[in-house]
């Protein structure tokens, strides 16, 4: 205190706060500050270009997937569902437009995900049905299937839109392919009907909007060596549903 | 990646957080993807919960989300931004704790232990090379006072207490400190 000349006293006071080391109180005092000095405003930001590239220095940490599923449970537009979980919830339609999923893949869909008995497992943070969806677009940019994923009951259900033709005794293997990692093998899936994978624990680990599910055409049956073996015929980003019904409402901190 | 390459990476973030600030969903995702290991890996750091670390970055999306308008990339990078909002949330979370419970159960030496080891100077960027430099000239203890401090959040009060000297001590090495880097780091 005493090493430093009074006149850097003011601009010290912003350094402190961007580094941390103020109490509650003088933290507040600062932020409020901010909201009214645009001068306060401009040294704040400027000690926040000289000591935020300290962070470089944190190893980056992925986090689970269902933390993007809380996130946007939490940005709704409109007030948080609070009806029991439930079929209800795929009835909801902004769901499937912010998916980009039509009309009549929607109703496949729905009666899929409807039959679909609740299983035990759950996801890390059990308390809220989460969901990721994907559309598969096929090289020739239509889309060959749309996925569905639950991560509550650990399914997928996947539904063809308009799949190319394959060679005989060929057939259309699924693929998880997380950020910069190899592909995990997901299952095989249908041309010409939905499928429904139920979803290893790892795989169902590795769901998040930084994976891709592929398509690869493999030898019926399957690849046999654990990797893709044919050419991907179709592949599409994972993103996560807008939507997400609580189980309970006191299981949710809204911001 | 020297600065060089990173630099469009860096102002391809801005521009997402840019779309974002317009309502763009799609760009929040994008931005979402391209930011959140490192945002949690600054909540862990600085929280040393997990649970606590992944509500933390679950309020700065939603606070991102909602301020992003107010995002002007002449003042700070979009991934400056970000950082700044992750480690504020994560200090108010501290406070609240008050007086904090580290202090009680852990040492310093453990925490010296846990420092990161430093990233590849090929993964870095110009500011973060120069203001490890600038640190680094610092009088040791000053050195590691402000980096604990930038990395836990810590009060002056917990600084001191863990590197066992008085609070008014623990003071004039910040203060000092302070005034030195930013004339290091202006030449």
């Amino acid at each position: 205190m005493n090493t430093s000349g009074d006149d850097d006293m003011p601009e010290l006071r912003y350094a402190e706060y961007v580094l941390g080391v103020l109490d509650a109180d003088a933290r507040a005092a600062v932020a409020r500050e901010l909201e009214t000095s645009a001068e306060a405003a401009v040294a704040v930001s400027l000690w926040q270009r000289r000591l935020t590239p300290l962070a470089e220095r944190i190893a980056p940490m992925e986090p689970a997937p269902y933390i993007w599923t809380r996130i946007l449970a939490a940005l709704r537009p409109d007030a948080p569902d609070r009806r029991a979980s439930g079929p209800g919830l795929w009835y909801d339609l902004r769901l499937w437009r912010w998916l980009g999923i039509g009309a009549g893949v929607t109703a496949i869909a729905l009666a899929v995900m409807l039959i679909m008995p609740l299983g035990g497992r759950r996801p890390p943070a059990a308390g809220g049905l989460e969901y990721m969806a994907a559309t598969i677009q096929q090289t020739n940019g239509i889309t060959g299937w749309t996925a569905t994923m639950d991560l509550h009951r650990g399914r997928m259900v996947v539904i063809p839109a308009t799949p190319a033709a394959l060679a005989s005794g060929r057939a259309a293997e699924l693929w998880l392919i997380p950020a910069g990692q190899r592909p995990i093998p997901v299952g095989m899936i249908a041309r010409d009907a939905p499928t429904t994978i139920a979803l290893a624990p790892a795989t169902l680990a590795r769901l998040g909007p930084t994976a891709t599910l592929a398509v690869s055409e493999e030898p019926i049956g399957g690849s046999r060596t654990g990797a893709p073996t044919g050419p991907v015929i179709a592949k599409g980003a994972i993103g996560a549903a807008a939507v997400a019904a609580r189980r309970r409402t006191d299981d949710h901190r809204v911001v | 990646m020297s600065t060089e390459s990173r630099q469009p990476e860096r102002e391809e973030l801005n521009r997402l957080l840019i779309r974002t600030g317009r309502g763009d969903r799609r760009a929040f995702t994008e931005l979402y993807a391209r930011t959140s290991s490192i945002l949690f890996g600054v909540c862990l750091r600085m929280l040393r919960d997990r649970a606590e670390a992944e509500e933390v970055l679950q309020e700065t999306y939603t606070t991102a989300w909602r301020r992003a308008g107010s995002f002007d990339p002449a003042r700070a990078s979009a991934i400056t931004w970000l950082v700044t909002l992750t480690r504020n949330k994560s200090i108010d979370r501290l406070r609240q704790h008050r007086d904090g419970r580290l202090e009680e159960t852990t040492a310093l030496a453990e925490i010296a232990d846990d420092r990161p080891s430093p990233a590849s100077a090929a993964e870095t960027s110009e500011e973060y090379r120069r203001l490890e430099r600038c640190l680094d000239g610092l009088e040791p203890r000053q050195n590691q006072s402000v980096r604990e401090a930038f990395f836990t959040g810590a009060t002056y009060n917990e600084l001191a207490a863990r590197m066992q000297v008085p609070a008014g001590t623990m003071k004039s090495w910040i203060r000092r400190s302070l005034i030195q880097l930013r004339a290091c780091l202006e030449t």
